[in-house]
């Protein structure tokens, strides 16, 4: 469909509103299946299907409310603002929405606007353990962006594009041998261990530490804004697995082939984060500048080579 | 619907309960049992572990027994959790912690009291230093009998507060803002004359209409004159902030 015709404009409308909706059902389901590992994995039962739900519906009919002043309301707003933004510049079955207009770098740049909305809320809270989970948190979004730039980066060098419907297409028309993880692998290797910190999941949930900073950012969030929270974990967890499907695992034509695969993603995730403790930060920083660093600039350099 | 119901006056008659037009709605009913649903399904617990009953609770939530299948989960700060749980004893000093974090939690707030310490003492009746009775502090949704109660019991009485948050009967949160004057006077006298914490219940029981003839009384007067104190201290203190601050309410 062209651009400027009347019909594309609806399409796209309709796309706009699909995108982030389906983002959030799928991302439901995501955290579902996250308890639900975590539970076998500890040899429980874990939660009921709807419990996400329960949680979220629970959490925004609290009858009374908190404000630390208006920095704290608009950090909500950028939290999940960011989040919704970004899922409109991820291609995904059937729909492409504004993918075409934006690239990579700016899907890059919008999923940075969450963080920093944390961070500006957590600051008028002015609780001091969400002031040291906020600038752990920064200070991990520092280690875990060097790997994660340097694997986006070789992928759009193999790719020759920065567009992400373009990549979409290479890898779907070139069958599983064209898929990153097979042209690249060193650089999926370097990615998945990336987006794992951007997560925020064991071993670099640093910040939250439940039993040291009492969560870090989310210490002074209750009821609609920790409800916020859970429906943004929903979508943080879907643009991850939706971003590293479409880099390294080709995509995907029609929803039946390409949801597992998010799926699979998740997984890999939740079974590291269940068997590890939790790193400090300097660690952190240490670890994620020798390894996945060192595995994506060998990458690179490979991808360089051969190009 | 219901022409029994008085119509809503403001020199309406002190009832126990005046119900509002907009309550009554069938929409506004239907949201409430979909919320309460909700609500029963979904409890983050803080546990106040200084008490012998922190041993039942990771038996109750581990592999074991695994509340989790009925959505209970463990939370850790007060601002996120729906359900306090008292764990034994408390001593005057600790009770102080209990209700700054109590304040702190967003209704609608449960608390459950565990063992016989929190209903009458238990084997620390006798004690000068130890609380008897959690429900004179407190608003207490209920407690399990025993020293200690088995994880079964622990189970048994999540299990009955779900039923009842689902049928919309746990609303002992409301009796800290309707009756905050009587509780307010049980912690003075615990605590002494000049004992007052940084939440303001009275704002807080009139800002969402929870205001009755027991929030305020002797007690709380008390904390007006000391309010007036505080912010008689601001312009000094903050000049810059001092204008700002008076205008609250």
């Amino acid at each position: 469909m062209g651009e400027g015709t009347p019909m594309g404009f609806w399409e796209l409308v309709a796309d706009l509103v699909l995108m982030p909706l389906v983002a959030f059902v799928v991302g439901l389901a995501l955290v579902l299946m996250a308890r639900r590992v975590r539970a076998r994995i500890e040899r429980r039962v874990g939660p009921p299907v709807m419990q996400p739900v329960y949680d979220i519906v629970k959490l925004y009919s609290k009858r009374t409310q908190i404000s630390h002043g208006w920095m704290h309301d608009v950090a909500i707003m950028l939290l999940l603002g960011g989040f919704i933004t970004a899922e409109i510049f991820l291609p995904v079955p059937g729909m492409n929405g504004l993918a075409q207009h934006g690239d990579l770098l700016t899907l890059i740049y919008i999923m940075m606007v969450p963080m920093l909305g944390m961070a500006l809320g957590v600051g008028d809270c002015a609780n001091p353990n969400g002031s040291i989970g906020i600038s752990r948190a920064l200070t991990a979004m520092l280690a875990y962006d060097v790997p994660y730039i340097i694997a986006v980066i070789g992928a759009c060098m193999v790719y020759g594009t920065s567009n992400l419907v373009e990549i979409v297409e290479i890898q779907q028309a070139g069958g599983p041998a064209t898929w990153g993880i097979a042209t690249m692998p060193l650089l999926a290797v370097a990615g998945l261990i990336s987006m794992h910190g951007m997560l925020g999941k064991e071993p670099f949930e640093i910040y939250i530490a439940p039993a040291e900073i009492a969560t870090g950012p989310m210490v002074e969030m209750s009821g609609k804004y920790m409800g916020a929270l859970f429906v943004m974990q929903c979508f943080q967890l879907y643009t991850v697995g939706v971003l590293y499907t479409t880099l390294f695992l080709g995509g995907g034509e029609m929803w039946l082939t390409f949801l597992p695969k998010v799926f699979a993603v998740i997984l890999v995730f939740v079974a590291i984060t269940n068997v590890f403790g939790r790193l400090r930060t300097d660690d952190v920083i240490a670890w994620m500048w020798k390894w996945p660093t060192g595995i994506a600039l060998l990458g690179l350099l490979l991808v360089m080579i051969d190009v | 619907m219901n022409e029994q119901v008085p119509a809503v006056a403001d020199d309406a008659p002190e009832a126990c309960r005046t119900p509002d037009a907009e309550e009554r709605s069938l929409w506004r009913r239907v949201m409430d049992q979909v919320a309460d649903h909700c609500r029963s399904r979904s409890l983050f617990v803080l546990h106040y572990c200084t008490g012998c009953g922190a041993v039942e609770l990771p038996p109750t939530i581990t592999s074991r027994f695994d509340m989790e299948r009925v959505g209970v989960s463990p939370m850790v700060t007060p601002r996120q959790a729906d359900l306090l749980l008292i764990t034994g004893y408390l001593s005057v000093k600790t009770l102080k912690r209990v209700i700054l974090s109590y304040e702190q939690m967003q209704s609608p707030k449960y608390v459950l009291g565990f063992g016989s310490c929190t209903i009458n003492g238990g084997m620390y009746w006798n004690s000068y230093a130890t609380v008897k009775r959690l429900d004179q502090y407190i608003p207490v949704d209920g407690f399990i009998a025993g020293c200690m109660p088995r994880p079964e019991a622990v189970q048994q009485v999540f299990l009955d507060l779900m039923a009842r948050i689902d049928a919309g009967q746990a609303n002992a949160w409301r009796d800290y803002y309707l009756d905050y004057n009587r509780y307010l006077g049980h912690q003075a006298a615990l605590f002494g004359e000049d004992w007052h914490t940084p939440t303001d219940v009275v704002a807080e029981a009139r800002h969402y209409g929870h205001f009755g003839p027991g929030t305020t009384g002797v007690h709380t007067a008390r904390l007006e004159t000391y309010t007036e104190w505080a912010m008689s201290k601001i312009p000094e203190l903050l000049p810059e902030r001092g204008a700002n601050e008076k205008v609250r309410p």
